[in-house]
């Protein structure tokens, strides 16, 4: 049933689905089959762009520790430490309606949380997918296995969505980092201490 | 030429080199010098080199990563899968000797259809009577060879620390989406023997 995007590939949103609100963004995996080994911690994150593509400041990073962001139009349902659980272990809401006018884009991306320090990659996460759902419809927009088509990264822009004049518009991204979260963040111009 | 591979990483086997059927998968490693306890006379012949043996072996797992027949399991004592795709090709009780300590062929279109992963695992023989762990090994690697022209594909060096590990899953050759892919997995476990890391893959 998921129409599974390839890289680059838009979508319209809100063109093909008038009076479309919320997208669902759901991360899964599962918890680490080695004892004594350290959890696979994946944190989905979600970044609020002006018109350089770039943040206005740390509030437009939408995270765990920071959960409304765009005045409420982004929310994040909290922190999944180590993947128990079926089906979505994390996911972000996204409600078109709600926003505001001076936001051009939002990113989405998935890290895994001290990733250097715990010498983890996606390759060694089983079973780690990253999903978009068009909550009106139920159709999965996008769907990435996490483990096969990144392997050595760390951390990941999986899509974006955009305006285009009055609507929004969808891309898969799927471009992997090696640097983790400060990579990511200082792709979008913002730097974490 | 080959790849050097980390942990986690995985590639691409067949997907851009269809002409790649049979692959020598080496692993290998070396002891580090260890001297027995051998009494109050070690002191006048000198330290005894312990035997250290370890054995690689490869798991035939179906499409759920699960064990499911006892001839799925390639080691010293079962040298060929039933397919006849997987050979183990013998057992090195030392690990002298530079280069692979022990081989297993794979003859990628020959392996049965429900065969979708070889998982390679190397054990200590006997290593809770020898109080032997992987601490005690260095310069550990699994590499992928094409046979055809015996040029090395990719190595990955295990360097972590394994002391107090008994048993590595050191990687695996799988299928993905019809072509064959290779994964560095460089995972430890305390499993004391081959027939324990087994039970790790069976319901």
């Amino acid at each position: 049933m998921a129409v599974s995007l390839s890289k680059g590939q838009k979508v319209d949103l809100t063109k093909a689905n008038p009076g479309l609100k919320n997208i669902i963004v759901g991360l899964g995996w599962d918890t680490n089959k080695y004892d004594g080994a350290h959890d696979f911690d994946l944190d989905t994150s979600a970044f609020v762009l002006g018109d350089a593509g770039k943040v206005k400041d740390d509030k437009d990073f939408v995270f765990y520790n920071n959960p409304t962001g765009a005045q409420g139009a982004v929310v994040h349902a909290g922190d999944n430490r180590s993947g128990a659980g079926d089906g979505d272990d994390e996911q972000i809401k996204i409600d078109i309606s709600k926003i505001p006018a001076e936001v051009q884009k939002i990113s989405f991306t998935i890290t895994i949380h001290d990733a250097e320090t715990r010498k983890q990659n996606f390759g060694q996460v089983a079973n780690a997918f990253v999903r978009i759902v068009n909550e009106e419809s139920g159709a999965e927009l996008i769907r990435y296995d996490l483990g096969e088509d990144f392997s050595i990264e760390t951390a990941i822009v999986v899509a974006e969505i955009y305006r285009n004049g009055s609507e929004w518009k969808f891309t898969a991204i799927g471009s992997g980092f090696q640097g983790g979260l400060s990579a990511l963040c200082a792709n979008f111009g913002l730097s974490i201490g | 030429m080959a790849i050097s591979l980390q942990k986690g990483q995985k590639i691409d086997l067949t997907k851009g080199n269809a002409g790649l059927s049979e692959l020598i998968v080496g692993l290998g490693w070396d002891a580090i010098e260890q001297s027995s306890k051998g009494g109050f006379l070690s002191g006048v012949f000198g330290s005894k080199k312990v035997e250290f043996d370890c054995d690689a072996s490869a798991l035939l797992l179906d499409a759920n990563g699960a064990f499911t027949r006892k001839e799925h399991m390639i080691f010293f004592n079962n040298l060929k899968s039933p397919c006849g795709s997987v050979t183990h090709l013998g057992d090195n009780r030392t690990g002298a000797g530079d280069g692979d300590d022990e081989q297993i062929l794979i003859q990628l279109q020959k392996v049965a259809a429900d065969v979708h992963k070889i998982v390679f695992v190397v054990n200590i023989y006997d290593c809770q009577k020898r109080k032997q762990d992987f601490g005690m090994i260095k310069n550990a690697f699994i590499r992928v060879v094409n046979k055809a022209n015996m040029q090395e594909i990719a190595r990955f060096n295990l360097t972590e620390d394994y002391a107090g590990k008994t048993a590595l899953i050191v990687g695996e050759v799988y299928r993905h989406q019809g072509e064959w892919k290779f994964a560095a997995l460089g995972e430890s476990t305390q499993d004391l023997s081959i027939g324990s890391v087994v039970g790790r893959y069976t319901k």
